[in-house]
């Protein structure tokens, strides 16, 4: 007794949900039939029913569109689409056209040759007849074969629309059945969010008849005609125009490389004293004393694990003899992550105050990170040349975004109560952006930091392209001879001297996070 | 009279919004109402003509639900928010003609803030915390030391000056922002919804310590709360918000007993009225009473016609007479019958 009743509880005894007068809302015209089919949809336990709506058979993807389901509209435009081509071949299509063209050439050379049979009977020429009635007969013999062909080619037709008029049919019932449910589907959506395209319009319906006309039209060109325009088949393209816009660029870099000259050599001049620091530090110090220095600094900031591993792979690096290209790369890597660092934080920090610039420099960043970089490799050759500055600033390219994206987002994420409690206290804004903001954006920023690191490790190998030397040189050199045992070599020497750069920096990263 | 007035605002709009400045010419020419505004300028009006003093050494609480524009109005007396229209004054001086320099002057010298979420620097020690505002001033580290050492003090914080924030609990962590607003001994105190976060024992706590402090120090206070039973435990008057006006300011026993509107009312109806109404205001003058029968006023107990309900009911459990009330003379001068008495809790009159 007490199971039926909640079984009843559960099932019969609530009151149906009334969607009349919404589902008529909804659907404008044919709101009767709509309310009826959506009840029957919203009943069925597995959420499909038979139901047909014999308006979306007919139009399809019409129907699509003028009620909205533009999701709809291109699954059904898509499917009907293939089959009006196998029905348009099928009626209208000039397949086996060409062997009848042949057939045709053929029999005239056949009728040629009759011709020339008859001359010769005329002029008694019994060799002749003889040899020219044989050509005569192969050529008899070709073109029967080849309207054959042509005939069977054509029959094939036939086979054609037979089967594009059962898929159309079967497409069709496939459109008929699956309206009412996915209609259903945006009806739901369209209680919680008015945005949602409802009622029948005929605008959108007009958009559709478009859209499906033209395609619908050129498409039947391009496969009936067994001739079709050129322009229909290829896009028409002029030669000239390109090479016209090609000459036109290479003029005014030409133009901008030679008045402003003095500014371009005046980066690389800069960039070239660093690099030249850097290199004296790294490679014109002993090596044991560099070597020493850096694994003590691994020690002391990631650990002894650390410390080990950095040995092991400064030693393969020494004995396989890449320690003067390990160190040039380093350097290039240091003056790139150092340029960048100090370039990125401070436009992170105006970026993170002023809404305006910050939207303008997104997309820029953006176009930064996702050019590829043999794209940018070239304007920075037209300007810069090549050698090493070239290089630093193609990998200050990529290595920019970063460390300005994560100072931006780390100051951003700063607590809004907190800095207003410094305001209240009469703090400025610079005590703000040192005693405040800076501090708590750190663990972002250092984040930023180790990934402009790595982001400049990969193009300061990338640039050895535009001559920047270095490891990269080594991969270059062996790619270009396809020498295996080298380019392994070199190639996992640049991978330690990521792994061991991106452990120490992380190292570090890790005693600011306790710190703070 | 004027020289006690410590803080004074006067006639202040907010409106929140681009066009904020035109919606406020059409406040003050047309006399458009909130929603009009939000129409017809896309503004929202976050204080509308809010006007009030606070006195030395008084706690001013400003009570409103969320939303009433609570917050809003006390950061217009340090101009964290600038009023889109009206006068300011913090101790004779006109806040909104200072110069950047001079307010953050005012800001880190006359006035101490304290803030819902606590808003201390997770970065810092507790000690380092308290004397921010003093490095702000750029004083001794020696000296923000000495000082945050005596203001932990004041709030029973000893032994916890090398803790992070993090590290003490909710409680504690307001003690700090306390501590760190007492720290340079300002004239004013800024209290936005300081104990709000906190859980109702920790809050009442809070509360006691704050009222103990503050009958040491006389800050002159302006608290922000919603809720109007802390209003009224602490604050020596209070104002009472709703959609960014002040619909009623007063003692809390005016609050109580003479609610402006049906809004008021409804706040203070459950409010308990035993601490907050006196025996003056419910007593029959003694010559207009008629005694019952068996009732002789010559035995009842005699009790100064300024005590509360809660000492009236203490003694009227004691007795089956009525009360009667004397002056500081001695002299009777009213009569407290059970009937009244009870009328009185009720809130009535």
């Amino acid at each position: 007794m007490v199971e039926e009743t909640t079984v009843q509880n559960t099932s019969s005894h609530f009151p149906d949900v009334d969607i009349t007068q919404s589902v008529h809302d909804f659907a404008g015209t044919k709101g009767e039939y709509y309310a009826t089919e959506f009840k029957r949809v919203q009943k069925s336990s597995s959420g499909y029913c038979w139901t047909f709506n014999l308006g979306a058979a007919v139009f399809g993807p019409l129907w699509a569109t003028a009620r909205g389901l533009w999701g709809l509209f291109w699954v059904f435009a898509v499917l009907e689409l293939v089959v009006i081509v196998m029905i348009g071949q099928g009626l209208w299509g000039d397949l086996g056209s060409d062997k009848f063209a042949r057939a045709d050439r053929l029999q005239t050379n056949y009728e040629r040759m009759i011709e020339r049979v008859e001359n010769a009977k005329e002029e008694g020429d019994e060799q002749g007849v003889e040899s020219f009635q044989k050509r005569a007969d192969n050529l008899a013999a070709a073109r029967d074969k080849a309207l054959a062909e042509g005939e069977l080619a054509q029959a094939g037709k036939t086979r054609l629309l037979i089967v594009g008029l059962v898929l159309l049919a079967l497409i069709k019932a496939f459109e008929g059945f699956s309206a009412n449910i996915a209609y259903e589907r945006q009806y739901t959506t369209w209680r919680t969010d008015s945005t949602v395209r409802s009622g029948l319009s005929w605008k959108s319906g007009l958009l559709g008849v478009a859209i499906v006309g033209f395609v619908y039209i050129v498409t039947l060109i391009r496969f009936t005609s067994g001739d079709p325009p050129d322009y229909v088949a290829e896009f028409p393209i002029d030669n000239r125009f390109y090479l016209g816009v090609a000459g036109w660029i290479d003029h005014y870099f030409d133009m901008a490389s030679r008045n402003f000259a003095f500014l371009f050599s005046g980066i690389s001049q800069g960039i070239r004293i660093i690099l030249d620091g850097v290199e004296t530090l790294l490679i014109g110090t002993p090596w044991p004393v560099v070597m020493a220095v850096i694994l003590v600094f691994a020690y002391r900031s990631a650990g002894p694990r650390v410390a080990i591993f950095t040995a092991a792979a400064l030693a393969y690096i020494a004995v396989l003899g890449y320690w003067q290209e390990s160190m040039a790369t380093v350097a290039l890597l240091g003056t790139a992550s150092f340029l960048c660092i100090s370039i990125g934080i401070p436009l992170g920090v105006w970026f993170a105050r002023s809404r305006r610039a910050y939207n303008f420099a997104r997309p820029v960043l953006d176009l930064m990170q996702t050019m590829p970089s043999f794209v940018y490799l070239i304007p920075i050759i037209a300007f810069f040349g090549t050698g090493k500055p070239p290089g630093i600033l193609a990998s200050m390219i990529f290595g920019l975004p970063p460390i300005i994206r994560l100072t931006t987002l780390g100051l951003k994420e700063v607590p809004k109560d907190v800095v207003e409690a410094a305001r209240a206290f009469g703090a400025t804004d610079m005590q703000i952006l040192r005693g405040i903001e800076v501090p708590l954006a750190t663990p972002s920023i250092m984040q930023g930091v180790n990934q402009t690191i790595m982001m400049c490790l990969s193009l300061v190998v990338i640039a050895a392209l535009i001559d920047a030397k270095g490891l990269g040189y080594d991969v270059l050199v062996a790619l270009q001879y396809a020498a295996k045992g080298q380019g392994i070599l070199a190639g996992v020497a640049i991978l330690f001297c990521a792994i061991v750069i991106d452990r120490v920096v992380q190292g570090r990263f890790k005693d600011t996070e306790k710190g703070g | 009279m004027q020289d006690d007035v410590v803080i004074e605002l006067k006639s202040a709009w907010k409106i929140f919004g681009s066009r904020d400045k035109e919606a406020m010419e059409a406040v003050k020419s047309e006399g458009l109402g909130k929603t009009e505004i939000l129409e017809r300028y896309g503004a929202v009006v976050g204080i509308a003509d809010c006007s009030f003093n606070v006195r030395r050494g008084e706690i001013f609480c400003i009570m409103g639900l969320s939303g009433s524009g609570k917050s809003t109005l006390v950061r217009h007396v340090n101009r964290l928010i600038e009023p889109t229209s009206g006068e300011i004054w913090l101790m004779g001086e006109d806040v909104m003609k200072l110069s950047s320099t001079a307010l953050r002057e005012i800001r880190a010298k006359k006035i101490g803030m304290v803030f819902q979420h606590m808003a201390l620097l997770p970065h810092r020690s507790v000690r380092d915390n308290v004397g921010y505002p003093l490095e702000i001033r750029g004083e001794s580290k020696a000296r923000r030391w000495n000082v945050s050492q005596h203001a932990l003090g004041l709030v029973g914080l000893e032994g916890f000056e090398d803790r992070f924030p993090r590290e003490l609990s909710g409680g504690m962590q307001q003690r700090v922002g306390l501590a760190r607003a007492l720290a340079c001994d300002p004239d004013v105190l800024l209290m936005d919804e300081p104990f709000s976060a906190l859980d109702p024992l920790i809050r009442r706590q809070l509360q006691d310590q704050f009222m103990a402090l503050s009958e040491q120090l006389h800050k002159t206070t302006l608290f922000i709360t919603h809720d109007l039973d802390e209003a009224i435990r602490l604050g020596t008057r209070i104002a009472i918000m709703k959609d960014g006006r002040i619909v009623q300011i007063g003692t809390p026993e005016d609050i109580v007993t003479n609610p402006a509107d049906d809004y008021v009312r409804d706040f203070v109806q459950n409010i308990s009225k035993l601490k907050l109404i006196f025996a003056h205001t419910i007593q029959v003058p003694v010559n207009d009473y008629v005694p019952a029968a068996g009732e002789d006023l010559g035995q009842s107990p005699r009790v100064s016609e300024d005590v509360d309900l809660d000492h009236l009911v203490d003694i009227a459990v004691t007795t089956t007479q009525p009360i009667v009330t004397t002056n500081e003379k001695g002299e009777d001068v009213g009569v407290v019958s059970k009937d009244r008495l009870l009328q009185g809790i009720k809130g009535g009159k």
